[in-house]
């Protein structure tokens, strides 16, 4: 009987803790949406809604990595360079391959294609 | 015993409550076995391809695809970046690279492998407030041009907004609740919970702690069905 009652504890002890949401390599912050309203519109608000959220998602990164994810300083490095904020947007894309070694093959294809 | 019949019941209940219903499958190093010998780590995101009514389809699956991949522990080309040199070299348009080599793109961008994304469906049902969708997703090596990793879904989310809280005051906080919800913040959700849906059986990659651990766990249905919700 107890040891009925035991297996039934542990069965749900085991049921209970495979439900907790485990926490993400990453903090987003508002990610999703600004960054659908800044492919929607491209204006002045959502541009800069997502500079927010990027500097959000830089500075108070909260993923079990607890660095910047993939993508964002080079996306947001590139957001500076096309408002010809040159120097600070290329800061930003050198600290995306220095994170993501893997990203300079299309960071130096960008770079030169904005120098034509 | 009656104790026992009701702490089983209570069990079963909390079980069945986050458990996905799992018919036999094959472990994730048998279904995506070129996930497990190539080892890819950069993926590139195209353009999702949309075959549904709904125009809008396309942005909200687009801005959402990286998030997921992210997480799962890949590299995700950046969206913006990816975006504005697939443009450059008129290779927009993704149905043209479905079926045809993608070396190219590995080349350009670094890419081990391509996420074609098609929305076979979008309707939205106003009066169940819900929406069905039917999207296929189809992860492609660059470098052998095979399929790794597919799985389309069929998959109806309940957009209702409640509070829970019943009587008139749960009513007057559905209802502005519902209005906070604007249109695209829902369908947004809608594309998000697919993709998170989807890509949970996903193998994981470099930057997970799961990397290489996983390779004995079930992977999903390639078919599947799922009703979601927000919550």
């Amino acid at each position: 009987m107890k040891k009925i009652m035991l297996f039934i504890i542990a069965a749900l002890a085991l049921g209970l803790a495979s439900c907790t949401t485990q926490k993400s390599l990453y903090s987003w912050a508002n990610y999703p949406t600004s960054s659908y309203n800044y492919l929607k519109n491209s204006d002045e608000k959502s541009t800069q809604e997502l500079i927010e959220t990027y500097q959000k998602i830089i500075e108070k990164q909260e993923g079990t990595r607890g660095v910047v994810p993939p993508g964002i300083y080079a996306d947001y490095g590139f957001l500076l360079l096309t408002a010809n904020k040159t120097e600070e947007g290329k800061a930003l894309l050198d600290k995306e391959i220095a994170l993501y070694p893997e990203s300079k093959v299309f960071i130096d294809r960008i770079l030169k294609m904005m120098e034509e | 015993m009656k104790k026992i019949i009701i702490c089983t019941i209570i069990a079963a209940a909390f079980l069945s409550a986050c458990g996905t219903t799992n018919t036999v499958t094959d472990i994730k190093s048998v279904a995506y076995k070129g996930m497990y010998d190539e080892k890819p780590l950069a993926i590139l995101l195209m353009p999702p391809i949309n075959r549904s009514t709904n125009v809008e389809a396309k942005e909200y699956f687009h801005s959402t695809l990286n998030v997921p991949l992210a997480n799962a522990g890949y590299y995700v080309i950046p969206t913006f970046l990816s975006m504005e040199i697939l443009k450059k070299e008129s290779a927009y348009d993704a149905e043209l690279f479905l079926d045809s080599p993608l070396n190219r793109f590995g080349e350009v961008f670094g890419a081990d492998l391509a996420l074609f994304t098609i929305i076979h469906k979008w309707d939205k049902s106003h009066i169940a407030g819900s929406v069905d969708v039917s999207v296929e997703y189809i992860l492609k090596s660059t470098r052998t041009n095979e399929v790794l990793y597919t799985r389309i879904g069929d998959i109806t989310y309940n957009t209702s907004v409640s509070s829970g809280t019943g009587g008139l005051i749960g009513v007057l906080a559905d209802m502005a609740a519902t209005a906070i919800n604007t249109a695209a913040t829902r369908y947004i959700d809608v594309a998000r919970a697919c993709n998170t849906y989807t890509f949970q059986d996903l193998p994981a990659g470099k930057y997970s702690p799961s990397y290489g651990a996983d390779a004995n766990e079930f992977a999903g249905e390639k078919v599947f069905k799922a009703t979601l919700s927000n919550k």
